[in-house]
């Protein structure tokens, strides 16, 4: 059964809440939603960065997801509202 | 902030030629951050490693792309370059400009930046070197609302589309690469100020094969203008550039001691596929053997122009990572139509293609080039859905086995791997 948006949008917090690292990439998300095309994951994520759920993080050339309130260091927690 | 002293940079200012080291100074004088720069890049000098830290910030709120954060790892040295983010601004396409929309980005930028700019970055953008997090915000709102500008693409997003002027200028065009190039900017907002990809992915439009923007070296998706039919010669116009009547290269070359023009010189002996020769006075060209290349075109633009039936051709995988090297791109479609009647609504289906495979295929940091050469160009052919052709081969083969699928052999057959497993265990 395909997974509702909701369903999707939790699995992914829960993901990024768990995962080892504190910074994800985007595929690391698409298991959260086995049957969901790539490019709607990636709208979902970006979602959640509008909702403050997530937040960008760069490590210069990569674009990487995070919970804020994992992100410690002062250059990624002053860097997206 | 104060002067350093920079024995090491000072050499940079020695020669001929135009320095950054003297331009930072000047800019100095009214942005006194700028000393920092030079005191931090002379300490690198001496350390012979950068003081500069990547990541963190992206972009403004609502965007994940657009700006680059950087900071100084000795920022107690040098305060100025604290914070020294790279902002990329969306360049107008084929880079016009007003003077006054010159005038009102570097009067914004003195306000909120350091004045210092690199004009046009690799992708395409202008490129304002050096705020603090606090000028993003303002600066952003200054510049969408006042200028009517926006931001570029950065890190893993789409990047900003560029173009060769085209049309605007170019009697060469073979479509219109400004009007594409916006198109699908507006088209893609989304992918270009929110991280998009495993990776960057890039679009690059030029009018001919003289890819003015060099979308073959630098981007993932060339759009590189071609056509169907002949090369449309004037005779009477050949024999004026042979009597020496018109200059060659429109003149560009005429400060050389190149001597009189000779065609077979110039034209014939360099054409790479050899498909010109000349009988009498005619020159003659063998269309089904010409690869497009523009050179002959080039040389004698009044007496041969591109044919009629125009279209681009597709290119896809350039890229210049540091760790594997750099490749030109794969020519996939030799020929597509690139119409605004249909809002290029046939690009657009083979830029999505790419995107669904390369999004599921592609490993993290993997640009779609890297992902294409992993997997072999066959299987890539086969995802995108295109017939291989001779031209797409690049090199004899190197494999000696050959491998059909079942619905390419006369018959088909029948291949139960598990019932074969059973007899031959793995
Ligand atoms: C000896 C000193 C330097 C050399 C040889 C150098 C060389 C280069 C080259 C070859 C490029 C690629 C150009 C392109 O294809 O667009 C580049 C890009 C760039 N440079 Fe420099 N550079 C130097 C100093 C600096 C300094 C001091 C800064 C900043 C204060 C800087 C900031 C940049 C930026 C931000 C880009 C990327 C532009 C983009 O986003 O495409 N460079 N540099
Ligand atoms: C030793 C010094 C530096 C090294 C080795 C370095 C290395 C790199 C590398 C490997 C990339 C990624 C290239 C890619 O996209 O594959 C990059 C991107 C970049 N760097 Fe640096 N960098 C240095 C200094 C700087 C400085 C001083 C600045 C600006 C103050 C800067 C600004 C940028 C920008 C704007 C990009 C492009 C990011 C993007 O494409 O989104 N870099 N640099
Ligand atoms: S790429 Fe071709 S069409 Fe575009 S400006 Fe250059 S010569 Fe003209
Ligand atoms: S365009 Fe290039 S390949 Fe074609 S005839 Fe001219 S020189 Fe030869």
């Amino acid at each position: 059964m395909a997974m509702s948006v909701e369903e999707v949008e939790a699995a992914i917090i829960e993901k990024a809440k768990k995962a080892p690292k504190p910074q994800l990439y985007i595929k690391d998300f698409y298991k959260c939603a086995p049957d969901m095309k790539p490019r709607q994951i990636k709208k979902i994520a970006n979602k959640l960065v509008e909702k403050g759920e997530l937040m960008f993080w760069s490590s210069g050339s990569t674009t990487m997801y995070a919970r804020p309130d994992r992100i410690k260091d002062e250059e990624g927690a002053e860097g997206i509202n | 902030m104060a002067k350093h002293d920079t024995p090491m940079l000072d050499e940079l200012e020695k020669g001929p030629w135009p320095s950054f080291v003297t331009d930072m100074k000047r800019q100095a004088e009214t942005h006194p951050e700028c000393w920092d720069i030079l005191g931090q890049l002379e300490l690198s000098y001496e350390d012979k490693i950068t003081h500069w830290k990547h990541g963190g910030i992206v972009g403004v709120f609502g965007y994940g792309g657009g700006i680059v954060g950087r900071y100084s790892d000795v920022p107690d040295r040098f305060p100025g370059v604290e914070h020294f983010h790279t902002i990329r601004v969306n360049q107008p396409a084929g880079l016009y400009y007003s003077t006054e929309n010159l005038r009102a980005l570097m009067d914004l930028w003195d306000k909120y930046g350091s004045g210092m700019t690199n004009m046009h970055g690799s992708t395409g953008d202008m490129i304002l070197l050096g705020t603090r997090t606090e000028n993003l915000e303002p600066l952003f709102w200054d510049l969408t609302h006042d200028l009517g500008q926006d931001l570029g693409g950065s890190g893993s997003n789409l990047r900003t589309p560029s173009c060769c002027l085209g049309e605007s200028r170019c009697e060469w065009a073979c479509y219109d690469t400004q009007d594409i190039c916006y198109a699908l900017t507006m088209h893609y907002q989304d992918e270009i100020h929110r991280p998009a990809f495993p990776y960057k992915f890039k679009f690059k439009f030029s009018g001919c094969a003289n890819d003015c923007v060099a979308a073959i070296a630098r981007s993932d998706f060339a759009v590189i203008g071609t056509w169907k039919d002949d090369i449309q010669i004037d005779q009477a116009a050949v024999k004026e550039y042979v009597a020496g009547n018109y200059p060659a290269n429109g003149g560009a070359h005429k400060d050389g001691d190149w001597g009189p023009f000779n065609l077979k010189k110039e034209v014939i002996d360099l054409c790479p596929t050899q498909c010109m020769w000349m009988e009498g006075d005619e020159l003659k060209i063998d269309n089904s053997e010409c690869n497009r290349c523009m050179h002959c075109i080039n040389v004698m633009p009044r007496a041969l122009r591109p044919g009629k039936e125009k279209g681009a051709t597709i290119c896809i995988g350039a890229k210049a990572p540091i760790l594997d090297g750099a490749q030109f791109a794969t020519m996939i479609i030799p020929f597509i139509e690139v119409s605004k009647d249909n809002e290029y609504e046939n690009i657009i289906d083979v830029i999505e293609r790419i995107w669904d495979w390369w999004m599921e295929v592609g490993k993290n940091r993997e640009r779609v080039g890297e992902t294409m050469q992993r997997v072999g160009l066959p299987t890539f052919l086969s995802v995108m859905e295109v017939e291989p052709i001779p031209q797409h081969v690049k090199e004899p083969r190197s494999n000696p086995y050959v491998f059909w699928k079942e619905e390419e052999v006369p018959g088909g057959f029948e291949r139960d791997i598990v019932e074969f497993r059973k007899r031959h265990a793995a």
